[in-house]
């Protein structure tokens, strides 16, 4: 019976296969597997201690730091040797588990996740670089550790770039002489960008969800042309934009205002169109029987709509949060740089990138503040991201 | 419907639109037609709109024009077709390899797996961080003696070499591959999910018909698996396409349209692309010119566009 299916199925020529080569790739495939381990919770723990540790030491002062993870270190070992232990110990019962005709399968799917894991590995190696290099007391970002080149965690860690970025520092306390020069730090671009950001969002799906009801569910003479024009304008790049209305948001008198970055944005075509493909699948029979009951437009909108649309009312929201948040061109074209009120995030590291070249430990911690909150937004929110980016596309 | 109900619809409808439909007109529809107003015009007296010169077709003629010089015809502005080059250049590595990879990552996951979830966050993750921050850590990553890729590079090769001394962004040859790179990177778990979704949507029956009528695992896949994706495909090169011509922001951040390159007698920048030489003269105040250009620029799109719309509308029937 056994040998039967062997022959029918001409998948698994493995199966025929001596099974010494299968052990000689299992073993291969458990080697990496116990390398890529050991590399990555390394790395993992020992950050987590370094960061416990820069916030721990009093004044910010790396040797103490260095102290403490040094002490720590015996921890950091322990549970990298534990997750090896237990990965090892779940591989080597499921291959003696696994029947000797599916091992071929299993060394398959085996191999897919060190290639996954790998490949993890490197789309989200330069943000654990940041966020390691953003902890390394300045002149120390060269110095590599020897005995492990892999090793970018830093030994003796600080929060002095931290400090220094939100000019919390002794030079930074000289600066607030200027009342100017002190707010020019990464807190005040930190909450222009949060404020820049979420008003656009905020008007962006106002306006874009009374649109929307519109061409899903309203009457209007013309509306198939008219939606026509729209997503006619979707194919515009958008560089066209950058010069007439920079002209406009000038001759309006808005150059480095708040306003001047988000106005000219306001109008989502891309919004309108989600937010339509979505309200038609809303029963038009809801609408009529609130119409009824003598609801007026406004309180059918609100009522009805707006609560059934919220799942992409959200998204459009994030989405539209997200773009304002990294949004460099425009902002750093209508900057004032002689106002910090008017400098966001991205232009904020622009700026400071100019000043500050080789300093990697600053250029890193600045970065931080622009790259962790959406991580962790991404982490509470990443269905309404990849659904929002993507639906779009597939519906075409 | 009655008449009166009807207008009094047609006032509803046009009063939820107004928001929208204002602003729309002034800062999207109204731009277009000044745009084309001020590429006639010439702003070298400095920025203001009285200092505006009408100067008709000048700026398109010295955009696209060419001129008898030395023996030969030369451009009026080779920095112009340079930098239209590179975009295609830019365009034809960064979509076929962001496509390879995003069809490669969304084929490893296209299986029974645990953690699909947590695979499939982390590779989408980079996609919606800031383009200039990621374009900076990179060009801290290449950077020679201190970045990362030199520190590592260095302790496998020893010191003596091309990522420890020069760095891939300051050489003309491997700059633009290098932002090509980091830009793969960053958006593969973009066009994986879309992948991923269109795979899924595959029926296991199609697999197991071509299995019993002997068809192997690369026929299926070049035969069944790829022409079923086609539409994503479709999709990813528009937005390419669009995406390459409005490339600025990872420029800026990592080379500045540098290093620079000798071709001929001009001295040219090997990654300025034609949205950062569309910004290098609106910065340098030649406001008419950029104006100029960014209607070339719509120009090429739309006829891009309409390739490929007569290109694909009979394949979609």
């Amino acid at each position: 019976m056994n040998t039967h299916t062997d022959q029918a199925d001409p998948r698994t020529p493995a199966a025929q296969g001596g099974s010494p080569l299968r052990v000689v790739i299992f073993v291969t495939l458990f080697v990496a597997m116990i390398a890529l381990c050991v590399g990555i919770c390394g790395q993992l723990y020992r950050f987590l201690t370094m960061v416990a540790a820069a916030f721990a030491a009093r004044g910010g002062d790396p040797a103490k730091a260095g102290e403490v993870m040094k002490n720590m270190a015996w921890m950091v070992d322990a549970l990298t040797a534990a997750t090896a232990l237990a990965l090892a110990s779940i591989a080597i019962r499921r291959w003696i588990a696994t029947h000797v005709e599916q091992r071929a399968a299993f060394l398959r799917t085996f191999f897919l996740y060190l290639c996954l894991t790998a490949g993890v590995v490197v789309v989200l190696f330069p943000f654990f670089w940041m966020l390691c290099t953003s902890f390394k007391p300045a002149g120390t970002e060269l110095l590599i550790n020897t005995s492990n080149p892999f090793d970018i965690v830093p030994a003796e860690p600080t929060i002095g770039n931290f400090t220094k970025v939100l000019k919390l520092d002794a030079a930074g306390a000289a600066a607030s002489v200027d009342p100017v020069e002190a707010k020019k730090n990464f807190g005040t671009y930190f909450m222009n960008s949060l404020v820049v950001a979420s008003l656009a969002a905020f008007l962006v799906t106002l306006f874009a969800s009374m649109g929307g009801y519109v061409f899903a569910k309203k009457e209007l003479p013309y509306k198939p042309q008219l939606f026509g024009v729209l997503m006619a304008t979707m194919m515009i790049p958008g560089m066209m934009y950058m010069v007439p209305q920079f002209f406009m948001v000038c001759s309006m008198g808005l150059f480095g205002t708040k306003l001047a970055m988000i106005l000219p944005h306001l109008a989502s075509v891309f919004g309108i169109f989600m937010l339509k493909q979505f309200m038609e699948t809303i029963p038009s029979s809801l609408i009529e029987a609130a119409r009824i009951d003598g609801a007026s437009e406004w309180q059918i909108f609100r009522v009805v709509i707006i609560p059934l649309a919220m799942p992409i009312i959200l998204t459009l929201f994030l989405l539209t949060f997200l773009s304002h948040w990294s949004n460099f061109l425009w902002q750093l074209i209508v900057t004032d740089f002689e106002n910090p009120l008017s400098i966001t995030l991205p232009v904020g590291l622009a700026l400071f990138r100019g000043q500050y070249t080789s300093d990697l430990g600053l250029i890193m911690s600045a970065s931080c503040f622009s790259i962790v909150p959406i991580v962790i937004l991404f982490l509470f929110a990443q269905r309404y991201f990849i659904e929002g980016m993507t639906q779009g596309a597939v519906k075409e | 419907m009655s008449a009166p109900q009807n207008s009094r619809e047609t006032a509803s409808s046009l009063l939820f639109l107004s928001p929208f439909l204002i602003l729309f007109s002034v800062f999207l529809l109204f731009p277009i037609l000044y745009s084309l107003y001020l590429s006639f015009y010439d702003s070298s007296q400095g920025f203001g709109l009285t200092n505006l010169r009408w100067v008709g077709l000048s700026n398109y003629i010295q955009i696209l024009g060419i001129h008898w010089e030395g023996g030969a015809w030369k451009f009026n502005d080779p920095a112009f077709w340079w930098s239209l080059a590179v975009t295609f250049l830019y365009g034809g590595l960064s979509i076929p390899l962001g496509i390879a990879a995003a069809l490669f990552l969304a084929l490893l996951l296209n299986n029974k797996l645990y953690g699909k979830n947590f695979f499939r966050s982390a590779f989408f993750l980079p996609n919606i961080l800031d383009m200039l921050v990621v374009g900076v850590i990179w060009t801290l990553i290449y950077a020679p003696k201190y970045g990362a890729l030199a520190q590592i590079s260095s302790a496998i090769l020893g010191p003596e070499q091309f990522f420890n001394k020069v760095g891939p962004l300051a050489s003309p040859y491997t700059a633009l591959p290098a932002i090509v790179f980091a830009m793969v990177l960053k958006g593969a778990g973009f066009g994986m999910v879309l992948f991923l979704a269109a795979l899924q949507n595959i029926p296991e029956a199609v697999y197991e018909a071509a299995d019993i009528d002997g068809a192997t695992k690369s026929q299926q896949f070049w035969y069944i698996t790829l022409p079923l994706l086609q539409p994503i495909i479709f999709f990813m090169v528009i937005t390419g396409i669009i995406g390459s011509l409005n490339a600025f922001t990872e420029i800026y951040a990592m080379t500045a349209g540098g290093p620079q390159i000798v071709i001929g007698d001009e001295t040219l920048g090997s990654t300025s692309v034609a949205g950062y030489y569309l910004y290098k003269q609106f910065e340098g105040g030649r406001f008419g010119y950029a104006a100029a250009i960014s209607y070339v620029l719509l120009a090429i799109t739309l006829g891009i566009t309409w390739i490929q719309q007569r290109f694909f509308a009979g394949d979609k029937r």
